[in-house]
């Protein structure tokens, strides 16, 4: 646990992220022992061997060269190539389904002819008139000829609506 | 068989079924219309006195509820007069005189589809048109109509009108 603590302080010394303070007491203690003196001479060394790599990488580098062609590469993926979409394929509807659903639209043709004959023809034949249809009386049709007349709705005994003409005249002797 | 012309057979077969189904039921109408155009039809016909003075209603009058409702309800007494019965042929006139001397002329016009009864009346002295030149109804089987307002003996005349009184099935 200790040792992991100095081997984490050594590393932020050597990373230079130690407080003045702290930095000046580690180097103080690396330099009372002969291997501390050679930890730090290691670690310089180190050091020194990556910045002369990353200068000479550096150097090395066209960083223009470079950016133009990150630059190229991000325009070119901005502007997508068209999808190549298959094309449907398309079926041919074989001719017995074909039938099969002509089939069913005469079916329901000849079932709502059946229907609407059965209707039609129903009533003329059992229903005698007058039992189960329209009940009542209505005037169609009335001249009062010089008299003063009213119609009236009187409801009958089934409620049915039954027609009164009511007509005042004068009092007629026999002829 | 291209579909275009199962189209036209299907089409073709529908329209023949559609329109010979009114066909068949316009002929079995046809039929019955003309049988029950020919035929007699019984009727009956109501001649009631009724005053507004204290009196009896006749008995046979209970059942034709009608005659206790406005504009009937104010009279006090009812008397039967006659009841003749008659038998209607279609577009021939029926008369019946009645007790003032006019004249009641009723004619069958035609049977409706629904069974309903097209009747022409008409209330008269004869050769002339005083009272009721001309009426025109449709009635059910044993479903009256009135003709009311003649002044008589002090009294008002209620002319009631029904046609095949024995199909009634309620009153």
């Amino acid at each position: 646990m200790e040792s992991a603590k100095t081997d984490e302080k050594l590393q932020m010394f050597f990373d230079g992220e130690l407080t003045p303070e702290e930095e000046a007491a580690m180097r103080r203690d690396l330099e009372r022992s002969s291997e501390g003196k050679a930890q730090i001479r290691e670690w310089e060394q180190i050091r020194e061997a990556m910045q002369s790599v990353s200068t000479e990488w550096a150097g090395a580098i066209d960083s223009d060269a470079l950016f133009a062609r990150i630059e190229a590469e991000l325009g070119a993926s901005a502007v997508e190539e068209p999808v190549q979409q298959t094309p449907p394929v398309l079926r041919v509807v074989p001719g017995g389904r074909e039938r099969r659903v002509w089939g069913a639209v005469a079916t329901g043709f000849a079932a709502a002819a059946a229907i609407f004959l059965a209707v039609m023809a129903w009533p003329a034949e059992q229903a005698p008139p007058g039992v189960g249809m329209a009940r009542g009386s209505e005037v169609l049709e009335v001249d009062f000829g010089a008299n003063a007349g009213t119609i009236f709705n009187v409801e009958g005994g089934a409620g049915e609506s039954l027609a009164v003409i009511w007509i005042d005249d004068q009092e007629v002797g026999m002829p | 068989m291209t579909v275009s012309r199962r189209l036209l057979l299907i089409a073709l077969s529908a329209g023949t079924l559609l329109s010979a189904a009114p066909l068949s039921a316009q002929t079995t109408s046809l039929v019955r219309s003309d049988r029950e155009q020919t035929a007699k039809v019984p009727a009956e016909v109501l001649v009631v006195l009724a005053k507004e003075d204290e009196g009896k209603i006749d008995p046979q009058l209970k059942n034709l509820t009608a005659l206790r409702r406005p504009p009937f309800n104010s009279f006090r007494s009812m008397e039967i007069l006659s009841r003749p019965k008659l038998s209607l042929t279609p577009g021939k006139d029926a008369i019946v005189t009645l007790p003032n001397g006019r004249r009641l002329k009723l004619t069958l016009l035609r049977v409706m589809p629904d069974g309903r009864y097209k009747v022409r009346a008409a209330i008269n002295r004869p050769n002339k048109s005083d009272y009721l030149p001309l009426l025109q109804v449709v009635a059910s089987a044993g479903d009256p109509f009135f003709v009311a307002g003649q002044s008589y003996q002090g009294g008002t005349l209620v002319v009631g009108v029904t046609v095949d009184p024995k199909k009634k099935t309620a009153q």
